[in-house]
């Protein structure tokens, strides 16, 4: 099943597309990190599959197939937006209270639970509390309707180390309990690695690269060599390459069984490194071939 | 000026700490892990002043992490001044310094933790930590290692990286899941006995100093003991075939 599926998806404002023929399938049970530069469509895509905004052009359905927006999707989808959507002036108690009158379920003894072991006091109005204290207030919120797939917009870049590291335990937590998915966008590219196992990589409103972290890691090696021979190496596609007087660095895709040329030296990439490269090339892309039509069939990941 | 007259302790000292019972109040409420955490890291810093020796610094942190209301972590400084500068006498160690501290509490003897500037994999970072432990004999045959999603929440790590770590430990026969209970380890590695690892660190400094007097450096140091130790494993770890073909070679030389 996708928890998120599009194609040829485009959102244009005025006469700008912020999303253009997109198109892309995020399979169930991963932690997928949507990752762009700003203004890459990242939020829109967010927003889009939400249904908080419909689109110009093409589909998008979640959850294997249901009609983003559609109270079906809605009901399986919790979405936290970039601000921490909260009342300021209601309590914490309130907070919960609302939600569980506005949704069909509401895990009332886990949120409360939960905010127990937060040390948030149920009588606090949100807007008091202190930034960490009102992203896991919003979180809760979230996870109380026990969604199967948790949808995030950049939920840590406004929290210090500590509370973003508490907020992304809660929701790997989470996951970890009840297989739910999560799709998150984020700026933060050194702590992605930890996080997420799949990788979306936006650019300029196109999907330039799509696929699980270990296997978009294992398909990339990063090759050192002398520069003179740094444009003749075209056996693999190259990705990108740093050139000094001497030495270059190029990025390839290969794996560990292909030939590395004589003279050149062959190492493992990180994802961020990888992100990085694809980022200062937004020619290159990386993409499965699956994810085209709806009527063709996801590859199932087995794990 | 009005003094607190309630509490007999000293003033700068009161001022300085609000240890004792009330470092943090509500003593029935239960702890986030956030405050567990915070609790172990205030433990280490007592382990660095010395006021924990390595015993006593594991049991705690293990009382920390399981603790479940403010009064069990309190219970873990009670004993403890915070206004530790190094001229203040430590506290008596051992005999009756850890209360009620006899042996582990369920769950596992072990806690993982990451480097991230280390450059090591996740997976394998916890892979080798199991390792580690086995050989410095944490961990024993039976012991249970942290539940999948005590990893995940403490260490917020994607939960299919400690499955994926789990599961290399199963591979390599160190580890046994058992179903709806959690990993257990069911194998030992062989550990070095404490005179072999003496003689072993004697000539190691030995050869330091060798080291140092050909003029190397620290990193240079390093650099030379990383490049022979790869080039050690990748002749061990070759096939029979290769140590043959190597072996071969060597005749034909000679």
């Amino acid at each position: 099943m996708n928890v998120i599926e599009t194609s040829g998806l485009g959102k244009r404002y005025g006469s700008t597309w912020v999303l253009h023929e997109c198109t892309l399938a995020i399979p169930a049970g991963h932690v997928a990190a949507l990752v762009g530069p700003n203004g890459a469509g990242k939020t829109t895509l967010l927003n889009l599959a939400v249904g908080l905004v419909d689109p110009t052009a093409g589909a998008v359905t979640v959850l294997g197939g249901k009609p983003a927006g559609s109270p079906a999707a809605l009901d399986g989808i919790a979405f936290v937006g970039q601000d921490m959507p909260l009342y300021k002036n209601l309590t914490a108690a309130d907070m919960l209270h609302l939600t569980a009158n506005l949704n069909r379920r509401f895990d009332q003894h886990f949120a409360e639970a939960r905010l127990g072991e937060l040390g948030i006091p149920l009588n606090r109005k949100a807007g008091r509390l202190s930034g960490g204290q009102q992203a896991q207030l919003a979180l809760t919120v979230a996870l109380a309707r026990r969604p199967r797939l948790l949808v995030l917009d950049e939920p840590v870049a406004m929290l210090d180390p500590l509370a973003r590291h508490d907020f992304m335990a809660t929701v790997l937590a989470a996951a970890a309990d009840d297989g739910m998915s999560v799709v998150l966008s984020s700026h933060v590219l050194a702590e992605l690695e930890r996080v997420a196992d799949y990788l979306i990589l936006l650019s300029r409103g196109r999907v330039q690269v799509a696929g699980e972290v270990e296997d978009l890691l294992a398909s990339h090696r990063m090759l050192t060599g002398p520069a003179a021979e740094a444009s003749q190496y075209a056996e693999r596609p190259v990705v990108h390459v740093r050139r000094g007087a001497a030495q270059a660095h190029v990025l390839v895709r290969a794996t560990v069984d292909d030939p590395v040329p004589p003279g050149w030296e062959a190492h493992p990439v990180g994802l961020e490194e990888l992100t990085l490269a694809y980022l200062r090339e937004p020619g290159a892309g990386a993409l499965p071939g699956p994810a085209r039509s709806r009527d063709t069939q996801p590859s199932e990941v087995t794990r | 000026m009005v003094i607190d007259k309630g509490n007999g302790a000293p003033d700068g000292r009161a001022g300085a700490s609000p240890a004792g019972g009330g470092l943090y109040s509500d003593q029935h409420l239960r702890v986030s892990d956030a405050e567990r955490e915070a609790a172990t890291g205030r433990l280490a810093e007592h382990f660095a002043a010395g006021r924990l020796d390595q015993a006593e610094f594991d049991d705690r942190v293990g009382r920390a992490m399981s603790a479940r209301t403010r009064a069990d972590l309190n219970g873990l400084f009670a004993d403890l001044s915070e206004t530790g500068s190094p001229g203040v006498p430590e506290l008596p160690r051992g005999g009756g310094s850890t209360p009620g501290g006899g042996p582990r509490g369920p769950g596992s003897p072990i806690e993982f933790r990451l480097d991230a500037a280390s450059g090591v994999p996740t997976y394998l970072q916890l892979v080798q930590q199991v390792e580690h432990a086995l050989r410095l004999g944490y961990l024993k045959p039976g012991d249970q290692l942290p539940k999948v999603r005590d990893v995940v929440a403490s260490l917020a790590i994607n939960p299919n990286t400690v499955l994926k770590a789990y599961r290399e430990l199963e591979t390599k026969g160190l580890t046994a899941g058992r179903p709806g209970q959690g990993t257990f380890i069911q194998a030992t590695l062989s550990q070095v006995t404490l005179p072999d690892l003496t003689g072993l660190h004697k000539s190691l400094l030995g050869w330091l100093t060798t080291a140092e007097a050909a003029g190397l450096d620290q990193d240079g140091i390093v650099a030379l003991f990383t490049s022979a130790l790869r080039d050690f494993h990748e002749r061990r770890g070759g096939t029979g075939d290769r140590r043959g073909a190597a072996s071969a070679e060597t005749e034909g030389v000679a």
